[in-house]
């Protein structure tokens, strides 16, 4: 080769450097700022995650690695889907932030701590998107999930936060430690654990290449909540304070997805035969039990949490065409960012009502929200009719994508069991619509100006991927293509 | 009698992954399921340095060091989480917490 | 001779306490058992001319993470005179889940089983490499760890998820301002 990529580009890693060391500061700013000035913490944090978008944003087009050893491929590689992916889990770092500054205090969470575990857990989030060896993917996943664990128990001592970190957390270290076996098995096999290097080898690897397949699917599945191994969902979302359920049910999920793709389009296509089924299968049983469950749950939070399995299905779907289809990384991509402000946007108005902690959480609480808060219940409306997937929403934009990547990889039957379970969908999702415009109630909203401005762009940016959704779909396909060129290259 | 290869370390490995996963799945206290959790890491480390033998390469060693630093991560969070929950609950007996169901 | 010997007892040493780790009720006994499994494996470093984390495993596992586990146990001994079954309500479908995952595991094992140094298996297919590379290895572990073409980003990575959970654990951990 007679480009030598410099050992050391540190420029690159930038962002994630910016994130992590934000944390720190934010750790020793603590003993200087006199304790009548805690406000700081949230604006500090949202300048961090800024400064390291824009970095993020300049790396657009940016395609090496850094951290090469001898005679290997890069551990840590910058091209376009990494970008792509940190600028969502950037978004949802700010977005997150623009959410919690209120509700953490009026529930009286509001600590420094907060904030620093919020930005670690985001600097795990980008490693996945860049990690090109398995060892990074494993301590990635680690740093974007040991912080979640706290906080979803951050609001201790109520029982059911406490209770939904330790369900997290017992959950998600059995997940890690099948996930690390499958590192240990892959190693066992090719003698590597660079994915670039896994891609050379694995063809030879035999059974117990696929056992390491099998295993590393748990992982990952485990991880972006499908089924059947979504057990610890809803009972996680529902305990775990609404910001930080809001914050995992985007970045953990993308995070996971992140690294799935890397791993299993980039550095597994050769047994692709035998993944892809098992991908396309646990799509459909999520898309069939987040749906259908859904349906009976009579706290938002919980049907979140199902809706949030469901979606895991569709980004499933795009993950099991991207071997046969060119489409289906993007299709991936576009989704999640579309998710990403959906999901986002509907957590906003959820906190919205959430005027204590743990109260105005039942759907009944949204009757006669209409008449109350005509805008809000119009942004709550929307994000609902673009979960389901109704023009011109982004979901919409996000499921015809997904599903057109599908039926090019010869998936039809999985588009058409998404399409099902999608009208399904409707029901619960307009549910909410139908109590909001159709009965008449009372309940507390607080919406503070930062929530507004939360809900007011996360509905734009919904809007304008519904309604142009083709030069996002091309910055999509940008980030797509290059992945696997990039590993193939090398 | 047979040399002892790589695959007797395997073997071994899986057994021992094996019983931490039924004991993850079977039993109901806290502390036993995050004792089997960690049993299976190590079943890994020991597949990790099995291969790594095989190899004859340092990797597999040098990411043992990595999943130990990651058990310990884990044992310091997960420990006070269920010190914490015990101080609330009185008691750490997960079919309270309803592990397994959704 | 020797080495097979020496591979059986402590191999079987190892499962013994794992299985009694898993079935014990007794809390304490299992934390003790743990310990012991943890020995084991440590032996089995050993034979696998690991010697250095073997120390590792004596000095984290058994020396810090068996410790703590202990100290919880204790900080929450009230459970070991608890008269509950010790099993949980879904054992049924869990031993069935365990049980099918450690056939199909198992089976693929056997595809390289019974296993001669030369017949053909995945593994057995490539060279076996002079011990010496890997005795006295110290030296490299460390270098491995610290060179930028090496394993330095993991390494710091790591460094910043012990900080992580240490922070994680010291918000949980410290009282409540109202409490105090």
């Amino acid at each position: 080769m007679e480009f030598q990529v410099p050992s050391l580009n540190l420029l690159i890693v930038l962002p994630v450097l910016i994130v992590t060391g934000w944390g720190m500061l934010l750790m020793l700013a603590e003993f200087f700022i006199p304790e009548e000035k805690k406000s700081w913490a949230p604006w500090l944090t949202m300048l961090g995650l800024v400064l390291a978008l824009i970095q993020t944003i300049g790396l657009w087009g940016y395609n090496g690695g850094t951290f090469t050893p001898k005679g290997g491929a890069p551990m840590v590689v910058v091209d376009n889907f990494a970008t792509f992916l940190n600028i969502i889990f950037l978004l949802t770092g700010i977005l997150t932030v623009l959410i919690s500054i209120h509700y953490l205090r009026r529930t009286g969470l509001d600590r420094p701590e907060y904030y620093m575990l919020l930005l670690f857990s985001v600097s795990g989030m980008m490693l996945m998107g860049m990690a090109n060896d398995l060892i990074l993917v494993f301590l990635a996943l680690e740093l974007l999930s040991i912080p979640l664990y706290i906080l979803s128990g951050f609001a201790w001592p109520r029982p059911d936060s406490e209770e939904s970190a330790m369900k997290y957390f017992l959950l998600g270290a059995f997940s890690s430690s099948i996930f690390v076996f499958g590192i240990a098995l892959t190693y066992g096999s090719t003698g590597t654990t660079s994915l670039p290097l896994v891609l050379e080898r694995i063809s030879d690897a035999g059974m117990l290449g696929l056992v390491a397949t099998a295993m590393l699917i748990v992982g990952f599945a485990f991880k972006v909540a499908a089924a059947p191994f979504h057990m610890w969902t809803p009972d996680v979302y529902e305990g775990a304070p609404t910001t930080v359920t809001a914050f995992m049910s985007v970045g953990a999920k993308v995070g996971g997805f992140a690294a799935m793709l890397r791993v299993f389009v980039a550095a597994l296509p050769q047994l692709g035969e035998a993944w892809v089924p098992a991908v396309a299968g646990v799509a459909t049983l999520t898309l069939i039990v987040g749906n259908v469950v859904a349906i009976v749950q009579p706290n938002i939070k919980r049907m979140l949490a199902y809706s949030s399995i469901a979606h895991a299905g569709y980004i499933m779907i795009a993950v099991a065409a991207s071997v046969n289809s060119p489409d289906g990384v993007s299709a991936a991509l576009f989704y999640m960012l579309a998710y990403l402000f959906t999901n986002l946007g509907a957590f906003a108005v959820v906190i919205a009502l959430e005027h204590k902690q743990g109260e105005g959480v039942m759907l009944d609480d949204y009757k006669g929200l209409g008449k109350r808060r005509p805008w809000l219940a119009l942004a709550m409306a929307y994000f609902m009719l673009s979960l389901t997937g109704v023009p011109p929403t982004g979901g919409f934009s996000g499921k015809f994508y997904v599903f057109r990547a599908a039926i090019e990889a010869d998936l039809l039957w999985l588009a058409i069991v998404g399409v099902i379970t999608s009208v399904i969908s409707g029901y619960y999702y307009l549910r909410v619509v139908y109590l909001m415009y159709m009965y008449d109630g009372e309940g507390e909203v607080v919406a503070n100006r930062a929530l507004v401005w939360t809900v007011g762009l996360t509905a734009l940016a919904t809007l304008v991927l519904g309604l142009l959704p083709g030069p996002w779909f091309d910055m999509a396909r940008d980030a797509a293509l290059q992945t696997v060129q990039m590993v193939a290259g090398g | 009698m047979p040399e002892v290869t790589i695959d007797w370390y395997v073997a071994l490995s899986v057994i021992l992954f094996s019983i931490g996963a039924l004991g993850v799945l079977l039993r109901r206290n806290a502390i036993i399921l995050f004792m089997s959790i960690e049993m299976m890491l190590n079943a890994a480390n020991l597949a990790f340095v099995a291969f790594a033998r095989h190899l004859g390469d340092l990797d597999g060693q040098v990411l043992v060091f990595f999943v130990i630093t990651v058990a310990a991560a884990e044992v310091a969070v997960g420990l006070v989480l269920i010190v914490t929950i015990f101080r609330t609950k009185k008691s750490i007996n997960i079919d309270e917490i309803h592990l397994m169901k959704g | 001779m020797v080495e097979q010997i020496v591979f059986i007892l402590v191999s079987l040493f190892t499962l013994i306490t794992a299985v009694v780790v898993v079935t014990n009720r007794n809390l304490f006994h299992a934390a003790l058992a743990l310990m012991a499994s943890f020995l084991g494996v440590a032996g089995l470093y050993v034979l696998l001319d690991a010697g250095f984390l073997a120390a590792a495993q004596l000095l984290v596992y058994i020396g810090a993470i068996s410790i703590l586990i202990i100290f919880a146990i204790m900080l929450t001994r009230r459970l070991m005179h608890a008269l509950e079954s010790p099993f949980n309500s879904q054992w049924g479908l869990g031993a069935f889940t365990a049980v099918v995952a450690f056939a199909v595991m198992a089976g693929v094992i056997a595809q390289f089983w019974p296993v001669t140094p030369d017949s053909v298996t995945p593994l057995a297919s490539r060279p076996e490499v002079s011990a010496s590379i890997l005795r006295g290895s110290v030296a490299e572990l460390g270098r491995a760890l610290v060179s930028s073409d090496a394993y330095v980003i993991p390494f710091e990575i790591a460094s910043v998820l012990l900080l992580a959970a240490l922070i994680g654990a010291i918000v949980v951990a410290w009282p409540k301002a109202e409490d105090e």
